[in-house]
């Protein structure tokens, strides 16, 4: 079984990253952030930032609660796919409600990832 | 990419006045896109009879968390040009241009047919469709389909499929092995045999033309996001039926697969597939730790847990062939308790199902095999070097995803060329004839009745065990971070357990020409994780999805398909065997 240089697995690894690495500071290419383009908002919509278009309050601590705030949360996500919800910022209806699903360039709906 | 879907292969069947039809291709993709195989079923439907072989059961089950889209240039502000170039990048260069091209001209009129036929797209408020931006592309270009809508459509066209009557469906119908004859120095295909896994009885479907749309083989690794079915069938039988395959070392994994190991309260039957948890965790903040609890991604990359999601995955992997661990751990829970439940819940409400509270701990992973982007080679309208057979979907290599495959693109590489496929298949069938008599040629499987159940329970047992060992074989050797030295040993360990298995069926009682479900799908595992470990050991330089140790770096006169040609068959495991004799005919056309 070969044994893999810590350092030459870090080199290497680095020269298949697409930048330089930036370890603090803003993202790179590993997250894709949708760009607003106004030339084509006539013809097409597209995503905008990361939003949180509700707050959820959970009760401290306890985990019948917790439940009950993911039960009701899945809930209102399933009423929001019946197609009349309608995104104030990007104006796509019938979308997912919350954060865009595409934000961190995979397909994610509620933490799970379905297309990458 | 389809989350679930059903070992499908479609074949024409023979009708009462001797006369052969045309066949198509279907394999079952994401629900809402399962229509476009439903549909083009129904039109080839009107000139012929056709059959509809499948593993299981032909509807999508899985739609509660299938997402996603499928990627097309829509919009005037984005270009074919462009989406070939992000595919083309994505590939590692890798791709074949032509198919590329085909695929990203040819997806938007796919699409907008798809809108015609009633298929219903979020779009904006002012009427035009909505598109997402994933990773790779750099243009908005995914479309993608409000669930209920696309459930309808899929409803609607399995009834359409049910009623139609020159389609028949063969749910249940396990295929076993491609019918060839020799023809010179080509190799035809006539048909296919098949199992009736409710009545265990054989089925043979003689055919002219026989389309494979059989998915994907993630079950040669233990952690897949692959339903059970995907146990690389198509592509075992096309590699016993001559086929070329190609490509078969790039398999796509996902770094974070929720570990069911690492959960407080394991799930009662083991996941029949993974749980992939979101890039997003990263995105917002989620630090990856090893058992030890040190956060290991800045020794790989100066970004740390924000490196490209194929820098994570070899490092996850890095880490714990190191340390001999079976997951990582994904720590959320330093985020505020509001946003991760409101972000997240799919997976708080998984993991608290299972005792875990990921708002206080952190979230155990592991890598999962999620796609192939290899397969049997075919050429633009889907054709294979096999006359007469044709591929498309997950089990085909096109060329269109190269070393790596863009996001969105796999369902866009059905659409097209599902289609292109068509016309040539038709051409084909119009052009051969065949006897009917001439399914007598092979030799007909058989149904282990005579061993008895005492037998059959003790091979069962072994070849679930065996089939345990192969996974872990293939993750432990021939993972995501691979050397030269470890695919030699997996070869030669996977040698070893095929000859120990194939000794333990034959000295009780078992026949060259005997098939159960669980022995045929184990022999399809073995013919694919020997493609994937040929294919691995013949690429000399790091591409893509396959990385070397001994070889890190790109090689420019390296960037060619691997391709695997068939071996001789007098030769070979019982895997690597039709199971029937190959006729030598003179003139079966």
């Amino acid at each position: 079984m070969a044994k893999t240089s810590l350092s030459r697995l870090f080199a290497s690894l680095s020269e298949h990253s697409i930048t330089k690495p930036s370890f603090t500071g803003s993202r790179s290419d590993s997250v894709t952030r949708p760009a607003y383009n106004s030339v084509t908002r006539f013809v097409c919509s597209s995503a905008q930032e990361t939003q949180l278009i509700r707050e959820e309050r959970s009760n401290e601590g306890d985990r019948e609660a917790a439940k009950e705030n993911l039960e009701s949360v899945n809930k209102e996500e399933d009423e929001g796919e019946d197609g009349d919800h309608v995104n104030k910022e990007t104006g796509e209806v019938g979308g997912p409600k919350g954060p865009e699903p595409t934000r961190y360039g995979d397909w994610e709906r509620n933490g799970r990832c379905s297309d990458f | 990419m389809g989350q679930s879907y059903k070992q499908a292969i479609w074949v024409p069947s023979v009708t009462f006045n001797g006369c052969l039809q045309r066949e198509l291709s279907w394999s079952c993709g994401v629900s809402k896109f399962l229509q476009i195989r439903l549909r083009y079923a129904l039109e080839v439907a009107k000139h012929g009879s056709v059959a509809i072989i499948t593993k299981a059961e032909p509807h999508e089950s899985n739609t509660n968390y299938a997402q996603g889209g499928v990627s097309a240039v829509l919009c005037p502000s984005d270009s074919v040009e462009s989406h070939m170039q992000d595919t083309i990048v994505a590939g590692a260069y890798l791709c074949d241009e032509e198919s590329v091209k085909v695929v990203c001209t040819e997806g938007p009129d796919r699409i907008r047919e798809l809108i015609a036929m009633g298929a219903s797209f979020d779009h904006g408020d002012d009427g035009n469709l909505h598109l997402a931006r994933e990773g790779g592309h750099s243009h908005h270009r995914i479309v993608h389909a409000a669930d209920m809508t696309g459930r309808e459509i899929e409803r609607a066209l399995l009834e359409a499929v049910v009623n139609d009557p020159n389609i028949s469906v063969f749910k249940h119908h396990f295929a076993i092995d491609l019918l060839t004859s020799q023809d010179g120095s080509d190799t035809v295909c006539h048909g296919i045999d098949a199992l009736n896994t409710e009545t265990q009885e054989v089925v043979r479907f003689i055919s002219k033309v026989t389309l494979l749309a059989s998915g994907g083989a993630g079950h040669i690794y233990p952690s897949t996001t692959n339903p059970l079915v995907a146990t690389g069938d198509g592509m075992a039988m096309a590699h016993r039926a001559q086929a070329v395959i190609s490509n078969m070392e790039f398999v796509q994994f996902h770094p974070t697969a929720l570990a069911d190991e690492g959960l407080p309260i394991k799930p009662k039957k083991t996941r029949e597939n993974s749980f992939l948890i979101t890039e997003a965790v990263r995105g917002d903040g989620g630090i990856l730790y090893n058992l030890s609890m040190e956060r290991f991604m800045p020794l790989y990359d100066g970004r740390a847990e924000l490196a490209p999601r194929d820098v994570v995955a070899r490092s996850i992997d890095d880490q714990l062939k190191k340390r001999n661990e079976k997951y990582v751990l994904l720590d959320i829970s330093h985020k505020p308790r509001e946003k991760i439940l409101s972000h997240f819940p799919n997976i708080a409400n998984e993991c608290l199902q299972h005792g875990l509270d990921i708002t206080q701990q952190p979230i155990p992973v592991v890598p999962a095999a999620h796609y192939m982007c290899g397969g049997v080679r075919a050429g633009l309208q889907g054709e294979t070097n096999v006359h007469g057979l044709y591929v498309a979907g997950e089990v085909a290599c096109t060329g269109l995803h190269g070393a790596n495959r863009l996001a969105s693109n796999s369902l866009l590489e059905a659409l097209v060329f599902a289609r292109r496929a068509v016309q040539p298949s038709i051409n084909y069938m119009k052009s051969s004839s065949l006897d009917l008599s001439a399914s007598s040629l092979w030799t007909r499987p058989l149904v282990p009745k005579s061993l008895g159940s005492d037998v059959m329970h003790k091979i069962l047992r072994i070849t679930k065990e065996v089939r345990k060992e192969l996974q872990s074989i293939m993750w432990k050797y021939v993972g995501i971070v691979r050397s030269t030295s470890r695919l030699q040993e997996a070869e030669q360990k996977i040698g070893k357990l095929e000859a120990k298995w194939e000794t333990y069926l034959f000295e009780h009682g078992w026949q060259q020409t005997m098939v159960a479900l669980e022995a045929c799908e184990m022999r399809n595992l073995f013919c694919c994780a020997k493609l994937v470990v040929s294919s691995a050991l013949a690429r000399h330089e790091s591409r893509g999805l396959h990385y070397m140790t001994d070889f890190p770096h790109l090689e420019e006169s390296k960037r060619l398909p691997t391709v695997i040609f068939p071996s001789s068959h007098t030769t070979g495991t019982w895997s690597s065997r039709q199971l029937h004799q190959q006729p030598i005919v003179k003139s079966m056309v």
